[in-house]
């Protein structure tokens, strides 16, 4: 077993271990402290692979029959384990003060961090996957542990969203299977091997149009109902509203786009099979549905949680589009929309968690006046929300510009019209939000002291403003690099 | 094989039809017997997929069903939850699904059409179930009687499926079905009733 071969093991096995670990923690203190050595040893591992991916670029760093340490393997593991850390970080921030949970007071910590390192584990192994059954089986294995985690609280509107969540995008994955095992009968069923994204590229071209054409139409609507792709979005604004903000960050930032992986590795793998023109007008049709969804939603005066969430409909839709115009340029702005949109979301779930302290109602309703009671929470907002509108120099800025252009450049003037007036729309919504919510409503909202969540926010937002300033200077290197070569020929 | 699919499809739109939660129960465990003993009938003498049927058999069969009875007993409804549809409504409707289904399955290429339009019509009973049935245990059955479809495909499939994936999807699907329970549980405890219509409290 080569070292890289160990640390593909050890990088879901530390979570794993971790869950099993904080069992034994006689109180919430030592759980959180076993919760944070288990990620700064996960976090560590996954940079490790990751600078081997990336370094590895346009070519493949390792491979075996089940994994791969490819270049989109790097990106997307970079995602995972970069919010799964922070996630971390920030969970016994909000523990301390979440109170009674569905599995009560006194363990509350314990099976909130076994929860969250299964969810972390598979999230962690499923770019790495090698496999479109096994990440199948990945994806699915992130639904339980996700759906308990939505319904932490234990609230009735926890409750709810967490029933539609683990329903729907089970059920989704069940058209997804389907899909799956009419491709495994058209590549001839050589066993599991056979399914291997290399396997598929190399059959591609000997499969039958149209069998291969529906097989890919249902795994890639089945995936859609656990990205959050428009039409079939409807558990997203409840369960990312509902989750703790550390596991909301994780549903949104993390689960979302790698799971789009997923789709974007099918499409890659069998696009010598069905054409551009039939990958490509999905992707398409699911990004712009899901941003004609998502916008209106921005101009309506929501709570804070389920406002972010409506956004990542939007982002989810512009990175379906990037991937469906497929040129180069827009593949380098699909890689900074997803590093912008992680680090942004990211923060602002966490900004929550102040936020929802000094103003509970805020929970409910939409946030009003914050810059008047906290200075700190009212800048990680403004961070956030800045950042996902995509005002210049925003990251998202430039990404959205080069998935425009590169829509152009492949021929789809009104398709990039179209998205180019909904981004507007969704940049004036967000603008909005964020004035009323800055300054919005009368007199002060907040009560009590200010958290000590609110100073953790304030670091956070300073460390995300000088990794979306890096961004932006990145996005000006990244069309042309080896790192888009490799995504091209990613995962096939 | 055509008459277990005719049954399993049956069976499905009885799971829509039924009043009780226990009744449709007994349907999908019916389900999983069926798909079980042709899955066994189809091996064909190989002693490892043999075991890998059997095991798929008991799990479907009996092991999901019995935790889904000791789920139904740890929630009992004062009333049954009324369907918001008539009888005769969920079985032109659950037929219309099956019609549809077998319309515009186009061939899947694995030569038994029977088989194709039973998997892909017991998938869309499955989704219309989790549409129409409002008690949370009965739209677990939705998900069952989904995930039987894609069984049904896949023991279609010449050769059969890998076992290390069946397996696997089993795995995940008593995983699912589990946390599923607990939720119901959670559920009936919390509005007093397993009803998931007295949860829709999240809309904008």
């Amino acid at each position: 077993m080569t070292s890289t071969e160990a640390l593909l093991i050890a990088l879901p096995a530390v979570p794993v271990a971790v869950a099993a670990l904080v069992f034994l923690a006689p109180s919430g203190r030592v759980a959180d402290r076993i919760n944070l050595f288990g990620a700064v040893l996960t976090a560590a591992i996954a940079a490790t692979l990751v600078v081997l991916a990336l370094d590895a670029a346009p070519g493949v760093a390792a491979s075996g029959s089940w994994f791969t340490l490819d270049v989109a393997a790097g990106v997307f593991l970079a995602l995972a384990a970069a919010v799964g850390f922070a996630s971390a970080l920030v969970s016994p921030t909000y523990l301390r003060h979440a109170g009674r949970s569905w599995f009560g007071e006194r363990r509350s910590h314990v099976y909130y961090y076994a929860a969250f390192n299964l969810f972390w584990a598979a999230l962690l192994a499923l770019p790495l996957a090698a496999n479109l059954a096994l990440a199948w089986l990945l994806i699915e294995a992130t639904t339980a542990a996700s759906a308990l985690l939505v319904t932490f609280s234990g609230k009735r509107s926890a409750l709810e969203a967490g029933w539609k969540y683990l329903v729907l995008t089970t059920l989704g994955l069940g058209v997804a299977l389907l899909g799956i095992v009419v491709l495994y009968a058209a590549v001839g069923g050589h066993g599991p091997a056979s399914l291997g994204w290399d396997a598929l590229a190399r059959s591609a071209a000997g499969l039958p149009a149209r069998t291969t054409l529906f097989a890919f139409v249902l795994i890639v609507v089945g995936l859609a109902a656990k990205i959050g792709w428009a039409p079939v979005h409807n558990w997203l604004p409840d369960a990312h509203s509902e989750a703790p903000p550390p596991i909301s960050a994780l549903l949104s930032a993390a689960l979302l786009p790698t799971v789009l992986l997923i789709a974007w590795r099918t499409q890659l793998a069998l696009a010598p099979a069905l054409g551009q023109t039939a990958v490509q007008e999905l992707f398409l049709g699911f990004g712009l549905v899901s941003l004609a969804v998502a916008v209106p939603f921005l101009w309506r005066p929501l709570p804070w949680k389920r406002l972010l969430a409506y956004s990542s409909l939007e982002h989810m839709g512009i990175i379906a589009l990037g991937i469906g115009f497929g040129t180069p340029l827009a593949i380098a702005g699909v890689v900074i929309h997803l590093a912008g949109h992680a680090i942004a979301k990211s923060l602002g779930f966490y900004t929550a968690i102040p936020l929802l302290r000094q103003d509970p109602g805020a929970a409910r309703r939409a946030a009003r006046g914050v810059a008047r009671f906290s200075p700190s929470t009212a800048g990680a907002m403004t961070v956030s929300l800045v950042s996902l509108a995509a005002l210049p120099p925003s990251p998202l800025f430039a990404s959205e510009l080069m998935v425009l252009l590169g829509g152009i450049e492949a021929g789809l003037l009104a398709v990039a019209a179209v998205a180019a007036v909904l981004l507007a729309l969704g940049f004036l919504g967000l603008a909005h939000a964020l004035l009323e919510g800055l300054y919005g409503g009368r007199g002060s909202r907040g009560t009590g002291p200010r958290p000590r969540s609110a100073r953790a926010v304030a670091l956070l937002s300073g460390v995300a403003v000088v990794a979306l300033l890096a961004l932006t200077v990145a996005a000006c290197v990244l069309p042309g690099s080896d790192l888009v070569r490799g995504l091209m020929g990613g995962g096939a | 094989m055509n008459a277990a699919v005719a049954a399993l499809v049956a069976l499905g739109i009885g799971v829509i039809v039924v009043r009780r939660r226990s009744l449709a129960t007994a349907l999908v465990a019916l389900q999983g017997l069926i798909l079980g003993v042709t899955a066994l009938s189809l091996e064909g003498g190989d002693s490892g997929t043999m075991v890998v049927a059997g095991v798929i058999l008991l799990v479907r069969a009996a092991a999901i069903p019995v935790l889904l009875v000791l789920a139904r007993r740890r929630t009992p409804e004062r009333t049954l939850v009324a369907p918001t549809t008539s009888v005769a409504t969920r079985l032109l409707l659950a037929t219309a699904v099956v019609l549809v289904a077998v319309a515009a399955t186009p061939p899947l290429g694995l030569g038994d059409r029977v088989a194709e339009h039973g998997s892909v019509a017991l998938l869309c009973l499955g989704i219309t179930t989790v549409a129409v049935r409002r008690p949370a245990i009965l739209q677990v059955l939705g998900v069952l009687v989904a995930e039987n479809g894609v069984y049904l495909l896949a023991i279609a499939v010449p050769g059969g499926v890998p076992a290390v994936v069946e397996l696997g999807v089993l795995f995940d699907l008593v995983l699912v079905v589990t946390v599923a329970i607990a939720f119901a549980g959670k559920i009936h405890e919390r509005v007093g009733s397993g009803d998931t219509d007295l949860l829709r409290g999240l809309r904008d």
